[in-house]
């Protein structure tokens, strides 16, 4: 393309969004409007998937050695665990640091342990504590490891663990669906809005054809002009969300301390980086599809 | 010019529109189309800018077998012809001078250029005054004109015009023809469809009448007639 014609279809389009004014505000609020509710839910789906993902990773196994078992059966278990593929954090908790926890825990009743703090007397085992890379390999893994040689016992929460797995599975998959069907719907409200903007126009396009403008000629306007429409559709709502997402992770962060949110600063890019290309894309899909309807003179 | 031989156009199977129709229209001429509707004479003239292509027929338009023209190329093969339209068919959202100069944008005329011809075009057709109206604030025949000087901006070889006065009064239309007549002695070529039995009287040119389809009468110096 020539460069004076880019600068005259920019221009064209830039007038006839000007030109068409209450259509070019209708579209770019229905293009945002539409990106607002699906970047709402993104953000609520992202953050509610992080919340699961937060609980699942808090889940371990704690592998408790066989009191019997000497220092090189120990060494063995250990270069054991170290050496599991599937094994992220291998921290060994010796008995006497599983007793101070324990004291912990109890508070005020850690006077009732005073008997048994002493070496010989510590009713308590060494434990290894371990996170698998994907949680949802826990009992396989634990299975696994509780047969390995010095090992006494396994424990990671058996019969709750995995209902917990299912909860956090169906969250996601609920919330994937959500998305796909907002963004499905999101697509065809905007692109039909852009249609009715070069419908009420089919006569300029059907004028130009007489005159003996080429296709394209006739087309880049109507890009460019859905490529504003969408942009500046995607960046109200990218705005909107940015602001109103860091005061909602604020005041969280204030009241609902346990609760920990996606930080705001890579919410808005995620939001960006999704938003503003679909409506960019949106926008000129939607107007050279319409474009092409009218072509046909 | 233009030479059409044998033409038939079938809309599906059963749809006649035109039969056997062999037209040939030199250059210079000034010619009415006459017939009452569905006589084919709409048909007849999307043929010329290549809107349709006969079912069977040839026509050749400025030496060019117009079968051969490729979808890419009807933009260059239209800008020989100025189109003029019943309902002026102007853009209500820019004025009679943005108008005009819309069909030589479209074909990538300088705008240096533009801003030259345009006011041409428009002293022309005796509009010179209105050019920075909007179609809105134009009268029905001022509004004609500004369509004509579209047509014409572009120097074509062939105006093509569509019932052109059909939403005019008398009087307003005998100003339209008579400024039809003038574009044809500057040399235009000017194919007029049209109704109107009074004005074609009384123009005596060349007349061709259409009736269902088919071509039954073509005179120099021509009247109006009907079949029936």
């Amino acid at each position: 393309m020539h460069i004076r014609s880019l600068f005259y279809f920019l221009g064209e389009a830039l007038k006839s969004v000007v030109r068409h004014g209450w259509m070019s505000i209708a579209s770019i609020a229905v293009v945002a409007i539409t990106l607002l509710i699906l970047g709402c839910f993104m953000v609520l789906n992202y953050n509610v998937t992080s919340l699961a993902e937060d609980i699942k990773e808090q889940v371990q196994i704690v592998v408790y050695v066989d009191k019997n078992a000497g220092e090189e059966a120990r060494d063995e278990l250990q270069s054991k665990l170290v050496a599991h593929p599937e094994l992220e954090e291998v921290r060994f908790v010796t008995k006497e640091e599983a007793m101070e926890r324990l004291k912990k825990q109890m508070g005020d009743r850690a006077y009732l342990l005073d008997g048994y703090t002493e070496d010989d007397d510590n009713p308590l085992r060494d434990s290894y504590e371990i996170r698998t890379k994907i949680p949802e390999n826990i009992p396989q893994v634990a299975e696994e490891v509780g047969k390995y040689p010095g090992v006494g016992y396994v424990d990671y929460g058996k019969g709750i663990v995995e209902p917990l797995f299912q909860f956090t599975g169906v969250v996601r998959w609920i919330g994937m669906f959500f998305m796909v069907g907002m963004a499905v719907t999101a697509i065809f409200l905007i692109a039909h809005t852009i249609r009715l903007t070069v419908y009420i126009r089919r006569r300029e396009i059907q004028i130009m054809k007489y005159v003996g403008a080429t296709d394209w000629f006739i087309r880049w306007p109507f890009i460019f002009e859905g490529l504003i429409l969408g942009l500046f559709g995607a960046i109200l709502p990218v705005i909107l969300i940015q602001c109103s997402y860091q005061a909602a992770a604020e005041w969280t962060q204030e009241n609902i301390y346990f609760v920990s949110l996606i930080s705001p600063q890579l919410i808005g890019t995620e939001v960006a980086q999704l938003l503003v290309p679909l409506g960019v894309v949106l926008g000129i899909l939607g107007s050279t599809l319409s474009v092409r309807k009218f072509l046909k003179v | 010019m233009i030479e059409m031989h044998h033409i038939y156009k079938n809309y599906g199977n059963d749809v006649v529109v035109l039969k056997d129709l062999n037209l040939v229209i030199d250059r210079g001429e000034f010619i009415f189309i006459v017939g009452s509707s569905g006589a084919g004479k709409s048909t007849l003239l999307k043929l010329l800018l290549r809107e349709i292509i006969p079912t069977r027929g040839s026509i050749k338009i400025f030496g060019r077998d117009i079968m051969r023209i490729k979808r890419r190329q009807i933009p260059f093969f239209r800008r020989n012809i100025g189109m003029v339209f019943q309902d002026f068919r102007l853009l209500s959202d820019r004025d009679v001078f943005e108008n005009v100069a819309f069909a030589l944008r479209v074909t990538g005329v300088p705008a240096k250029e533009i801003r030259k011809r345009v006011p041409l075009s428009l002293e022309l057709v005796g509009i010179k005054d209105k050019a920075s109206k909007r179609p809105d604030e134009l009268s029905g025949g001022e509004q004609q004109r500004v369509c004509v000087a579209r047509a014409i901006v572009n120097r074509p070889a062939v105006i093509i015009a569509d019932e052109p006065t059909g939403n005019l009064d008398p009087n307003t239309s005998m100003g339209i023809m008579n400024l039809f007549q003038e574009i044809n002695v500057r040399g235009t070529t000017v194919i007029i469809a049209t109704h109107a039995k009074e004005l074609v009287n009384h123009f005596q040119k060349r007349v061709v009448v259409l009736e269902g389809g088919r071509l039954i009468s073509d005179q120099e110096r021509g009247v109006y007639i009907n079949a029936h």
